[in-house]
């Protein structure tokens, strides 16, 4: 068959009668819906563009912990006539559990995407995704129940049970099980046999490293004083310093500034590697810029990714119930989305993020959870367009369940405005978290652009540049990558350009 | 078309209760909630010598927290509707609305304690009624006094309640009855009687409740016996009622009320009447610009489709729209404004200048010759700043929808029509294609306006201009509930009545759209 279609294509396109193309001969093999939109895609200079500047920054969030940190790669304990007493990975050892299992995933996924074997390339990459989600879970779940366990008043009972050696395995396997039980039947393998062992070897890959990393080492940054001492040797990676690693006496200084500008020639002397440079300076503690625009492209990726994921599955099912059963649900569904779009989105979101504790995943919640609006618009039109139609019908007369119909049959029908529109809508979710960031609401402890741009302009008449220039710059280029984008992906889809084009 | 717009109307109502309800759950959820926060923001002044939870018990008493979230919430209805039931509430001059004394509830199990209650009725002597030759102010004075009278008895009353239920909480962890005791050491609300008998019983505890009871209920009957009083000189009617009346004394029309700010101890009315002016200045000096700049291009971008002007202008404004506002404030606030970094072309702060109210209005020479700015120019160069970051970001929108709406229209039969008759081609662009795209274009004012107002927030905390959305802002980081909520009903009510009229343009200049 496929030698057939390899002569029929070399063909010049005369030859081919209309017989021969009613036979099925001669028309060039199409690529399917997404197939054709993603060809078009990735040849418009923007697209490519946008691709480029989000592959990099995805690069920098699996390996910034290795690029850029304060903990050396590896220390060589020093006794008094300068001989190695020991060795010791201090950078590997403080790891968290989402920087061992995303550098995992990130080496396992290539060859499982890449390697040529009987599944469907696509089908191998749903798998991924929900093998991602699954750990994703797992991960957020277990750091939850640590933020439970160990709150300012908590009883005496749950204290001990967190210090116990016992407790963090529990939580993961019980974490993990949950997991893996939630994601298990979606994953589109046909055979349960594998669908079981792929669920349960990421749980089990994702309880591991949740045990392994569960005692959070607190930030210790001695080693420059102890190298200067001749106690210990360290190697640094190529960026040494932590985002969270700074002192007061090295604040607000310029790109290019080194430690030994920032605490003078007599003190620098005493402190190893003091030569090293802050390439965009530092913030008004003392913490490299470059180091936490490094750490934060993490937050940037997963808070666009994430909370437009939950905004969208929110959309999407109110919007399809709205949508199929039209009448008074649709008439009382609409009233909660019309209480969503009444209120601005910032001002819901302000008014959350002030009131609920400042977390990152809380975070995502908010602006997934205050999103939600245009995606079941979307899908409510179009399931009232879909709702008459024969395929529905006939779903509905043989007696499959509302499930099924629903996402099975009508679904992949009407979903397309929705995914496309998913890419502003990650463009807007990262505008979201830089304002509320720079409000001052934005997640505590953790890098982020935003937060950066809001200490630009510190006290009356201060203006530190750098802290707006670069950050800002971060924020602006993925925003418009990701527009950019969903230019290409629209054009690519609409049918009244396409018409045009012809 | 009647009938449409009056189904709409009243479907606004749920949409509103269920927009506020959504925000007042989210404040009554904070940690804490609103009596912490007002606590630390010094929200009551309290003299030394006040517990914690004495402080806590105040504030609450004082802006009706106290009770659950939903009778809180139905208050705040209450008041902001404008249908009101039952007496009609007094308006006294300053525009502050006056209402019933509010009843007082007994301190907790009283009933373990003694037998009745002191009566809630006043002494025999003859009903109050004002002198008939009494002015505003004499009437407004003793209601004053007597409130003023009420409001310390009744704090006094409420203290040494919070002080009975401390005593209480500590004694019940002392007999072993700890879990009827609230995290900060007061007794719990659902506290059984016969937790409070066997602590009485107890010789060493009994006597230090029963001590602290007794002050309360001491208190107490003063505090029953001033809000009688009160009731009395209110029921004298010392001020003109609020509203219109439908049925007398049952159902009445009013302006809404909506409420005094927690924080600042003005009514929210008045902070908005402050407020929304400037946000207004802003918006509309910032919308013509964007349409003026916006639908010319995207017209001309039309006409030249897929030539240089196009994609230029699509790629700029895709650009612009990318530049996320806070990053647009600050460089425009560290590069044009500030004098030491940057050029100081610009003012930082706010919207006049520290003499701006002794300048004269328009601008003019002094008698030394110099130039005088003058008020209505000081205001505009102090805007030129936060109406950029403003307008950049509207051009790609409005700019897409006039190239989206002309291409529509260049592919109608019409204009294939008015070319074969040889018609001009600037006449058939503007007079055929951009008049029949102008609908969208009008319409889309109407959802660019509630987008602006919220979308300002931003601009005036960079640029300290003291319109709504900073008034927002400093209300959520109080925990203001009044002002917050204020804002939401306003805006949201705003955007709704926006949504409605952009329907009905849709209805009047299309005749194919029918609501019937």
């Amino acid at each position: 068959m496929s030698q057939l279609t390899e002569t029929t294509r070399s063909q010049p396109l005369e030859s081919v009668t209309g017989v021969q193309l009613a036979q099925g001969i001669g028309h060039r093999p199409t690529k399917g819906f997404w197939g054709e939109a993603w060809d078009y895609v990735i040849k418009r200079p923007g697209a490519i563009f946008g691709l480029s500047w989000i592959s990099v920054i995805a690069f920098f969030a699996v390996f910034a912990p290795f690029i850029a940190s304060g903990y050396p790669l590896m220390v060589r304990e020093l006794d008094a006539d300068g001989s190695v007493t020991s060795v010791s990975y201090p950078l590997f050892a403080q790891l968290t559990a989402t920087d061992v299992l995303l550098l995992l995933g990130t080496f396992a996924v290539f060859p499982w995407l890449l390697w040529p074997f009987k599944m469907g390339r696509s089908d191998r990459l749903i798998a991924a995704v929900f093998l991602a989600i699954q750990s994703g879970f797992a991960v957020i779940i277990a750091s939850i129940v640590r933020d439970v366990f160990t709150g300012r008043d908590v009883s005496n009972w749950m204290r001990s049970a967190e210090q116990s050696a016992w407790f963090p395995v529990l939580v993961a396997v019980i974490v993990c099980g949950l997991a893996a039980l939630m994601v298990s039947w979606l994953l589109p393998f046909r055979a349960w046999m594998s669908r079981v062992l792929a669920a349960g070897v990421v749980a089990l890959v994702t309880g591991v490293v949740i045990v392994g990393t569960w005692t959070e080492p607190l930030g210790q940054f001695d080693y420059r004083q102890r190298e200067a001492a001749n106690e210990i040797k360290a190697t640094y990676t190529l960026i040494p310093f932590s985002p969270q690693e700074g002192t007061t006496d090295r604040d607000l200084q310029q790109p290019f500034n080194s430690i030994a500008d920032a605490v003078g020639e007599g003190e620098a002397a005493r402190i190893a590697g003091s030569s090293n440079l802050f390439l965009l300076g530092t913030d008004s503690l003392g913490q490299d810029v470059f180091s936490q625009m490094l750490h934060a492209c993490r937050l940037s990726i997963s808070i666009g990714l994430v909370s437009t994921a939950i905004s969208v599955v929110i959309g999407v099912t109110v919007g399809a119930l709205m949508g199929y059963f039209g009448g008074w649900v649709d008439l009382l569904l609409y009233r909660v989305v019309e209480i969503f779009m009444a209120v601005p989105v910032l001002f819901l979101l302000i008014v959350a993020a002030a009131v609920l504790p400042r977390n990152t995943y809380v975070m995502m919640a908010i602006i997934g959870c205050v999103s939600w609006t245009g995606s079941a618009r979307f899908v409510r039109a179009e399931f009232f367009k879909l709702r008459g139609q024969d395929f529905v019908q006939s779903a509905r007369a043989v007696g499959l369940p509302l499930r099924s119909i629903l996402f099975k049959h009508m679904l992949p029908n009407g979903v397309t405005p929705v995914l496309v529109d998913a890419s502003f809508a990650i463009a807007a979710a990262i505008l979201a978290e830089a304002v509320l960031s720079f409000l001052g609401l934005g997640p505590a402890n953790q890098a982020s652009w935003g937060r950066l741009l809001s200490e630009a302009t510190g006290q009356v008449g201060d203006f530190m540049w750098w802290l707006a220039v670069f950050p800002g710059l971060a924020i602006f280029l993925t925003v418009l990558s990701y527009n950019l984008i969903g230019e290409a992906f629209r054009d690519a889809i609409d049918p009244k350009l396409k018409k045009a084009r012809v | 078309m009647g009938t449409y717009i009056l189904r709409r109307l009243l479907l606004m109502i749920p949409t509103v209760i269920g927009m506020t309800l959504l925000v007042f759950v989210l404040i009554a959820a904070s940690p804490g909630g609103i009596g912490a926060a007002l606590n630390v923001s010094g929200g009551g002044q309290m003299e030394s010598g006040t517990s914690k939870a004495q402080q806590q018990a105040y504030l609450e008493d004082r802006y009706g927290l106290d009770a659950p979230i939903v009778v809180q919430y139905l208050r705040w209805l209450g008041r902001v509707s404008p249908v009101k039931f039952g007496q009609r509430d007094l308006i006294a001059p300053t525009g502050e609305v006056i209402r019933s004394p509010r009843s007082i509830s007994p301190p907790m199990h009283w009933d373990v304690f003694v037998d009745t209650l002191p009566a809630d009725v006043a002494a025999e002597a003859p009903a109050f009624a004002f002198d008939a030759a009494a002015t505003l102010d004499e009437k407004s004075r003793v209601y004053r006094l007597e409130s003023q009278a009420y409001t310390r008895v009744r704090s006094e009353y409420v203290l040494s309640r919070a002080g009975y239920e401390q005593a209480a909480g500590e004694a019940l962890r002392a007999v072993g009855l700890e879990r009827f005791v609230n995290r900060d050491g007061t007794m719990k609300s659902g506290t059984p009687g016969s937790a409070i008998k066997a602590v009485l019983a107890d010789a060493e505890q009994g006597p230090g409740v029963e001590q602290a009871f007794d002050e309360s209920i001491e208190r107490y009957a003063e505090a029953i016996a001033g809000r009688a009083s009160l009731k009395e000189v209110f029921d004298a009617r010392p001020f003109p009622a609020a509203g219109v009346p439908v049925i007398p004394n049952t159902l009445s029309l009013a302006t809404p009320d909506l409420g005094m700010s927690f924080a600042r101890g003005r009514p929210v009315t008045t902070l908005i009447a402050e407020a929304l002016p400037k946000t207004l200045l802003l918006n509309f000096l910032a919308i013509p610009i964007i349409y003026f700049i916006a639908v010319p291009s995207g017209m001309l971008a039309a006409t030249r489709r897929g030539g240089l002007f196009d994609v230029l202008s699509g790629g700029l404004y895709v650009a612009l729209w990318s530049i996320p506002i806070v990053w647009a404030c600050v460089l425009m606030l560290g590069f044009l404004a500030n004098k030491e970094t940057g050029l100081g072309w610009f003012p930082v702060t706010g919207l006049h200048s520290i003499d701006g109210q002794e300048m004269t209005w328009l601008p003019s020479t002094g008698p030394d010759g110099s130039f005088i700015r003058g008020y209505v120019l000081d205001t505009l160069w102090h805007m030129c700043l936060p109406v950029a970051a403003l307008v950049y970001a509207g051009f790609a929108i409005l700019s897409k929808q006039t190239r989206a709406a002309m291409l529509d229209n260049f592919n109608a039969d019409y204009v294939r029509t008015a070319k074969a008759k040889g018609v001009r081609s600037r006449d058939i662009v503007l007079r055929h294609v951009f008049r029949n795209s102008l609908l969208p274009i009008i319409t889309m004012f109407v959802s660019i306006f509630p987008a602006m107002l919220g979308g300002s927030v931003v601009v005036e905390r960079v640029f300290s201009v003291p319109g709504m959305g900073n008034l927002v802002i400093d209300a959520i980081f109080l925990r203001d509930r009044e002002v917050l909520l204020a804002n939401a009903l306003i805006i949201g009510l705003v955007n709704m009545f926006a949504l409605l009229i952009a329907d009905l343009l849709y209805a009047l200049a299309d005749p194919r759209v029918s609501y019937e």
